[in-house]
């Protein structure tokens, strides 16, 4: 186990090195002038341009770029925008928010997932799954953005008029947990639909299984049969999914942190991609790629814990 | 049954909104007519630190508006430029200024607004190393080259020979040239004064400013979030009302605009788009909707494709083929006015109805001088434009209706970005029509005509189409030498309608700004910049 975990983690590394040159490479072939970019609608001073242009070496070559900024990686150095920021700062500003928000939303996609597909597949056919597959469907169907502005005027405004302010419009600090509940539920909304189609499935399966029929005929209580031998099965491919989903989620919110004006790593790609940053987009995007990898990491480990068979040298 | 169903759930939203209700004037009760008090307003992530030098956005200078106050102030309703904190700006010559200051303003930490702080803030500025933006600004002022020879090149001064201390109150500047419009520029926020604190870490000053304006920073610039500012009680000008206003950072305008209406902040001055159809009804009387300082073109490049774009009557069939009228209400809802003179109707030395003819929509007389004319080659016309900037159903509908009324073909094309399509004209990989706009940096009839259509203006200004035209030069420097207003003006309508008779670009349409309140407040006044003017806001 711990073998495999070094191994493992060693193998991140050129992963990692390969995501910085690709995207490095990415930004730069997008082309895009981010001093343009900084002037707006109006031409840059060229003098200013160009003093900008050589504080930041944007006019070397390209490998001469990447070899900078690696160099400056590995000195812990991510670089900085050409306002003057840390490109550090921004992502450790900004990560909390995103990693709140991921939390809630994991969690509830997590537990009302897998809650409502259980209930689902324990009563094929009637009623509730029914329901449950009705509204998940509703959920897959309608883009994210047009849930999340409708949830926010509902909710936010027109709530909010009747006295109940409970789901605040736009992320405050101030409200606490209250703020990511809305957004948190809209960014769920989709895997979590996902979740419970799989859980049911899963377990439909898994409950026909000749195993389950003999822990039945023993004459085991039901819900053990279910818990402990149905569903720990039945929960692989639902643990890969949600470990793929993590990483989805610490990076992926851009609408839904645009909508509820939440400015963590979404907010942050998104401005990047608009000012031709390119320092900030390696800088975050290769944050992401190792949570990525830290995530299917982590769910190759769990398999081991669900499934005894599998293990790890 | 389905009756039944929402008579239940109507009772229950009334007695819901009944209960809301009570609680809600119990809350109102102790803020009522109370002077003072906090707001939020909306605001965009300024893109530099918070210097006036260094900034040449809509963001940044709202900021700043609050924060600083200048030389010279412009009048909400007529853009006049009127003094601030100058006692007095004199010239002989249009070339020297003596600029006297009032008694009686200081920075937020008490130290004097003197002469020496604006020179210390101007020579900031003019100095390439520091890479502001507002740079340009002080090319006209004596000795500016020494500070700005250029790249590669060391800056062989530190100060601009042109500024001269006379007294604590009082100091001069010497222009390269003569510039009768020096006064109006002045109140552009490159020329904010700067305290002494500001010279020990520039970069820290920009995250938490020390101003002379009616508000102070209350804690430094939270970025993404928000800025906050409280009242400044020494101020000299007229005080604050309010206690104090957060600038709240959003990314979407749609989510600002819902959080108005929950009256969660209360002033947004940029509405999203989504919200004008239904704003006024909303909103009412606490909706404002006036003319703006930006203008739209459709660019031509003059010098890199004259076969097609070299004759003028080609440029004024296609202005005349163009239905502005239509254009601005069915795709704009009304959020922009058909142009018809390329200074903004804003503007002092704007003239009503001077484009004439050619601002007038005649789809056969623009058909006569196309054919006249013999088209273009290939009788082919592309239309460029950038495609993040909601700019793509406009120029469609232009390129529609050349198409209908030239039978020219037109083809709009779509780049990623402004910057894409002005390196493109640039290196001229890219020979076909575009879309452009200007807002003015202060207002000035002059400002609508050098910075984008002067020799200077090729490089260093909005000139994309390089159009040179020596008697439009020779009228807009008699006008910089002319010390009366009135004349000096007369010069600049004349420069105007150089343009007008040559049509580099076409103007097709002037902005208007569209912004709400919430119930909450009252006295919002929107200025020309489309800046809020929050010294006067108070509380309902």
């Amino acid at each position: 186990m711990g073998r495999y975990l070094i191994r493992r983690l060693i193998q991140a590394i050129p992963v990692l090195l390969g995501a910085t040159f690709l995207i490095y490479f990415l930004t730069f072939a997008l082309g895009g002038d981010p001093v343009q970019a900084l002037a707006g609608e109006k031409k840059a001073d060229p003098l200013v341009a160009a003093m900008l242009r050589e504080k930041y070496h944007l006019d070397d070559p390209f490998l001469v770029q990447y070899w900078n900024y690696l160099t400056g990686v590995l000195q812990g150095n991510l670089g900085e925008t050409l306002n003057g920021r840390q490109v550090l700062d921004l992502i450790t500003e900004a990560f909390p928010y995103t990693v709140n928000l991921a939390i809630v939303a994991f969690a509830i996609e997590a537990l009302v997932g897998v809650t409502a597909g259980i209930m689902a597949a324990l009563r094929r056919g009637k009623f509730l799954d029914q329901l449950v597959l009705l509204s998940t469907l509703l959920v897959i169907s309608i883009p994210v953005f047009v849930t999340g502005f409708v949830l926010q005027l509902l909710l936010g405004v027109e709530l909010k008029e009747l006295g109940f302010d409970f789901f605040p419009v736009s992320f405050n600090e101030s409200d606490g947990f209250k703020a990511y509940l809305l957004p948190g539920f809209i960014l769920a909304s989709t895997s979590l639909a996902y979740v419970t189609r799989l859980t049911r499935t899963s377990l439909m399966e898994t409950m026909r299984a000749d195993y389950v029929r003999t822990a039945v005929a023993k004459g085991l209580p039901r819900r053990r049969v279910v818990v402990n031998h149905a569903l720990r099965n039945a929960l692989i491919p639902i643990v890969t999914f949600l470990g793929a989903d993590l990483g989805s989620l610490m990076g992926g919110a851009v609408i839904t942190e645009n909508i509820f004006n939440i400015n963590g790593i979404g907010g942050l790609i998104a401005q990047a991609i608009r000012l031709d940053q390119g320092t900030v987009l390696v800088g975050v995007v290769t944050l992401l790629v190792l949570v990525y990898l830290l995530a299917n990491l982590i769910v190759d480990l769990l398999y081991a814990v669900l499934d005894p068979r599998i293990r790890y040298a | 049954m389905r009756g039944a169903t929402s008579a239940k759930w109507v009772a229950g939203a009334v007695i819901v909104a009944m209960a809301a209700t009570a609680c809600s004037t119990s809350k109102e009760g102790d803020g009522k007519a109370k002077s003072g008090g906090n707001i939020t307003v909306v605001l965009g992530e300024p893109q530099h630190g918070l210097i006036g030098q260094n900034t040449a956005e809509s963001e940044g200078a709202e900021v700043l508006n609050a924060l600083f106050t200048g030389l010279v102030d412009y009048d909400n309703k007529t853009n006049e430029p009127k003094l601030a904190v100058a006692e007095s700006i004199e010239t002989q010559d249009s070339k020297t200024w003596t600029i006297k200051l009032k008694d009686g303003y200081t920075f937020h930490n008490g130290e004097k607004v003197d002469a020496q702080s604006f020179v210390r803030a101007w020579n900031w500025g003019a100095n390439q190393d520091n890479a502001a933006e507002g740079l340009p600004f002080f090319s006209k002022i004596e000795g500016s080259d020494e500070l700005a020879p250029g790249k590669d090149k060391k800056p062989t001064a530190t100060e601009l020979k042109g500024l001269k201390v006379v007294d604590e109150k009082t100091f001069t500047v010497t222009l390269k040239a003569p510039f009768s419009q020096f006064k109006t520029m002045l109140g552009y926020n490159a020329f904010y004064p700067l305290p002494k604190a500001f010279e020990a870490d520039p970069k820290k000053f920009g995250e938490a400013p020390i101003g002379n304006g009616p508000f102070q920073m209350d804690g430094a610039w939270e970025h993404n979030k928000q800025i906050k500012v409280k009242r400044f009680e020494n101020y000299a000008g007229g005080k604050a009302k309010l206690d104090g206003v957060t600038f709240k950072i959003y990314d979407n305008l749609d989510t600002a605009y819902n959080d108005l209406r929950a009256d969660t902040i209360q002033i947004v001055d940029k509405l999203p788009t989504s919200a004008m159809a239904t704003v006024s009804q909303e909103f009412g009387e606490r909706y404002i909707y006036k003319p703006e300082s930006g203008v739209g073109y459709v660019g031509l490049p003059l010098s890199t494709n004259p076969e097609a774009f070299g004759k003028v009557e080609i440029r004024k069939a296609i202005s005349m083929a163009i239905d502005r009228e239509a254009l601005t209400k069915t795709i704009f809802n009304g959020t922009r006015k058909p142009a018809d003179d390329f200074i903004n109707p804003i503007i002092p030395g704007y003239r009503k109805g001077a484009l004439g003819e050619v601002g007038t929509y005649n789809p056969t007389k623009a058909k006569e001088l196309w054919t006249q004319a013999g088209g273009v080659p290939g009788n082919k016309i592309e239309l460029g434009y950038n495609a993040d900037g909601g700019h793509k159903e406009w120029i469609e509908a232009v390129a529609n209706q050349l198409k209908a009324n030239l039978g020219v073909e037109v083809t709009a094309k779509p780049f990623a970005k402004f910057g894409d399509m002005l390196t493109d004209l640039g290196d001229k990989k890219y020979k076909g029509a575009f879309r452009m706009a200007w807002s003015m940096d202060y207002p000035a009839a002059e400002n609508y005509l050098r910075p984008i259509f002067s020799k200077v203006a090729i490089d260093h200004g909005s000139n994309y189409g390089g159009y040179v035209n020596e008697e439009f030069e020779k009228l807009m420097d008699e006008a910089d030498k002319t010390v009366d207003p009135a004349a000096s003006l007369k010069l600049y309508q004349q420069a105007d309608d150089i343009i007008i008779r040559d049509l580099p670009y076409i103007p097709v349409f002037t902005y208007m700004s569209s912004s709400a309140y919430s119930k909450s407040v009252k006295n919002v006044e929107i200025d020309a910049q489309g800046r809020m003017d929050l010294a006067n806001v108070e509380l309902n």
